[in-house]
């Protein structure tokens, strides 16, 4: 039973990571694959900014932020300048990969290759009926619903967020219509970016210890999850990190830390063979990027 | 004397693996457009499977793997190919199928992260994290000394290289190779042809991922160990950068381009003055090699020596997915 404990912890995590990737490649069509590289970024500012005395759960605020700029000037500034330069789904992809070994191996230099401890709160144990969890477990969890349901919110009953989804569905025709589409962008890339970073912070919070590996490793996960949840829906990609992070985690409890890796694999197959449609090549329409 | 011949010698072969791995991504990325971003697990898988042929039954205490037996020469470097073989046709049975190329890419790329981690936890397949050492090396008593020995060798990588040159070059200009630049430039067209799109870039990763173990266990018998350090995914994007910057598509553009990056580019760094604290300079060219990747992609995407057509084309070469047909039979 703790291990489904410590799976919905882990599906807490990469939901959160998971909701700001869906989003960004729902609206922008961008697999963006420096999200991972941003993250670890992101979880190296709140580092820092917990080493210079800014306590306990602000440092939340500061990883989301610094997630939300440095995903701003990909955004804005590289991912734009090679869409001009002609670059399409593909070669964006390539670019976001570049970008990523160049964002990973940086860190690498300036953390001197280490790993380093990051303790935020003593944390005490709870008993919630036969699981026990801490107490910044149960934050996490707290965190990635509220994450939801903002999301949801935003999404569902705002004028951004009708645009926004506006934007996703046909991103001509909503210029067409009179909304704002750079706006709307730079909006995505903000929030996405914000998500990014909370997650690269709480993942390490979770980890309680952060190194160049940390978001890249965490990628596979949250790409899967955004996979099979559908690109663009909050909804999907938190159900589809509960599936994931339960059976991870149930895995690694009756068998081997390498078994739970398989295990996260062999779902990421799974998504191919069960929704083809979400991942089928050739649909023209849904298939242009949106920066 | 004796210490630069041995280095030449050593980046002789290491160039000869390289070139190998470059000729094997050519063939898939610059003639059929499969990425194959976790190319550096059939290198791996191959050098294990050739480390493992030789190295005799496992039941020592300081190492395990599986398979573990004593094979004569020729033999385990077959069954390297044979692995990077049998683990494409493996992977490329699900990962190939119909869906968008960024995401085939990314799923190799993901699985390339997770075998990784695969190998280091799971310690009796290869055994973990420390890898497997004392490789031996065949023939390795004929020689007279060690630097005949390592001449010997690389001459032997050279040798392997010019076959697999010629064959790869023969199977692009072959029909089949024209099937596979159909598909790459106009994949709804060459369907409307006839051609099985789907078994084209499956025989095409599997081909490549034959070269792929070889260049593993060519490797490893030379080095004498190898483990998951020896393969991580970034690797991959090494022999990647080396396509682009010698020209995708061109053979010998890509041999220029092995010589520029992994060779003179990454070994250049040896004879400058150690910089900050050790390891910074390795990190450094990571990042490097990514920053050359980004500006390739910007400036000039067709490389050196771009691949040559024989026929007028479109202007954009470096977009290897147009979509007009689709477009017009929508409009009907």
């Amino acid at each position: 039973m703790s291990a489904v404990g410590f799976g919905v912890v882990l599906a807490s995590i990469i939901a959160v990571a998971a909701m700001g990737f869906t989003i960004q490649f729902g609206l922008t069509n961008v697999l963006n694959l420096s999200f991972g590289a941003v993250m670890t970024v992101a979880a190296f500012a709140a580092y820092l900014a917990n080493r210079h005395g800014v306590g306990g759960w602000s440092d939340l605020a500061v990883g989301g932020a610094a997630g939300a700029a440095l995903t701003l000037v990909l955004g804005r500034g590289v991912f734009k300048a090679y869409a001009r330069r002609g670059a399409r789904l593909f070669e964006m992809m390539m670019v976001t990969l570049g970008l990523s070994l160049i964002i990973n191996y940086g860190v690498q230099a300036l953390s001197h290759n280490n790993i380093y401890q990051f303790n935020v709160l003593p944390s005490r144990l709870l008993q919630v009926g036969s699981i026990l969890i801490t107490r910044t477990q149960l934050v996490i969890i707290l965190i990635s619903i509220g994450v939801l349901v903002g999301l949801q919110v935003l999404l569902r009953g705002t004028k951004i967020g009708k645009a926004l989804r506006a934007m996703a569905a046909d991103p001509d025709l909503a210029r067409a219509c009179g909304i704002k589409t750079g706006q709307i962008v730079v909006l995505t890339w903000l929030l996405s970016g914000f998500l990014c970073g909370l997650a690269g912070v709480v993942y390490i919070i979770n980890a309680q210890s952060v190194g160049y590996t940390t978001g890249q490793l965490f990628l596979p996960l949250v790409v899967a999850a955004a996979i099979l949840g559908g690109a663009g829906s909050p909804m999907g990609a938190v159900l589809a990190s509960l599936i994931m992070g339960v059976v991870t985690e149930e895995v690694s409890a009756f068998g081997s830390a390498a078994y739970s890796t398989v295990a996260g694999f062999g779902i990421l197959v799974l998504v191919l063979l069960m929704r083809p449609s979400s991942v089928r090549g050739g649909q023209a329409g849904h298939e242009q990027l949106t920066l | 004397m004796t210490a630069w011949s041995y280095y030449i010698a050593t980046l002789t072969v290491y160039f000869g693996v390289n070139v190998l791995s470059a000729l094997s991504l050519n063939l898939q990325f610059g003639f059929a457009g499969v990425v194959n971003f976790g190319y550096i697990i059939f290198q791996a898988v191959g050098a294990y499977f050739a480390a493992v042929v030789v190295l005799g039954p496992s039941g020592g205490t300081f190492q395990q793997y599986i398979f573990g037996a004593r094979l004569p020469f020729p033999v385990e470097l077959l069954i390297a190919t044979a692995a990077g073989a049998g683990l494409s046709l493996l992977i490329g049975l699900f990962s190939l199928r119909n869906i968008r190329r960024d995401y085939q890419a990314a799923i190799l790329l993901i699985l390339s992260l997770i075998a990784t981690q695969v190998v280091q936890g799971y310690v009796p397949l290869f055994n973990g994290s420390n890898g497997v050492t004392g490789i031996p090396r065949p023939f390795f008593s004929l020689p007279p000394t060690l630097q005949d020995y390592q001449w010997a060798y690389a001459g032997w990588v050279l040798v392997l290289c010019v076959a697999v040159y010629a064959l790869v070059s023969w199977l692009s200009r072959s029909p089949w190779g024209r099937a596979l630049r159909a598909m790459r430039d106009q994949e709804e067209a060459a369907t409307s042809l006839g051609l099985n799109v789907t078994a084209l870039r499956l025989q095409v990763f599997v081909i490549g991922g034959a070269i792929a173990g070889l260049s593993g266990g060519l490797l490893v018998e030379y080095i004498g160990a190898w483990s998951p350090d020896a393969w991580g995914y970034a690797e991959t994007f090494v022999i990647f950068t080396a396509i682009f910057v010698g020209g995708v598509g061109n053979y010998r553009g890509v041999v220029l381009g092995v010589l520029l990056v992994p060779i003179i580019f990454l070994e250049l760094p040896r004879f400058l003055p150690q910089v900050g604290y050790p390891g910074l300079m390795d990190s450094l060219e990571w990042v490097a090699i990514g920053a050359i990747w980004m500006l390739c992609l910007y400036v000039r995407p067709q490389g050196i020596l771009p691949e040559k057509r024989k026929l007028a084309r479109r202007q954009d070469a470096a977009d290897a997915t147009p979509k007009p047909i689709v477009k017009r039979v929508e409009a009907a």
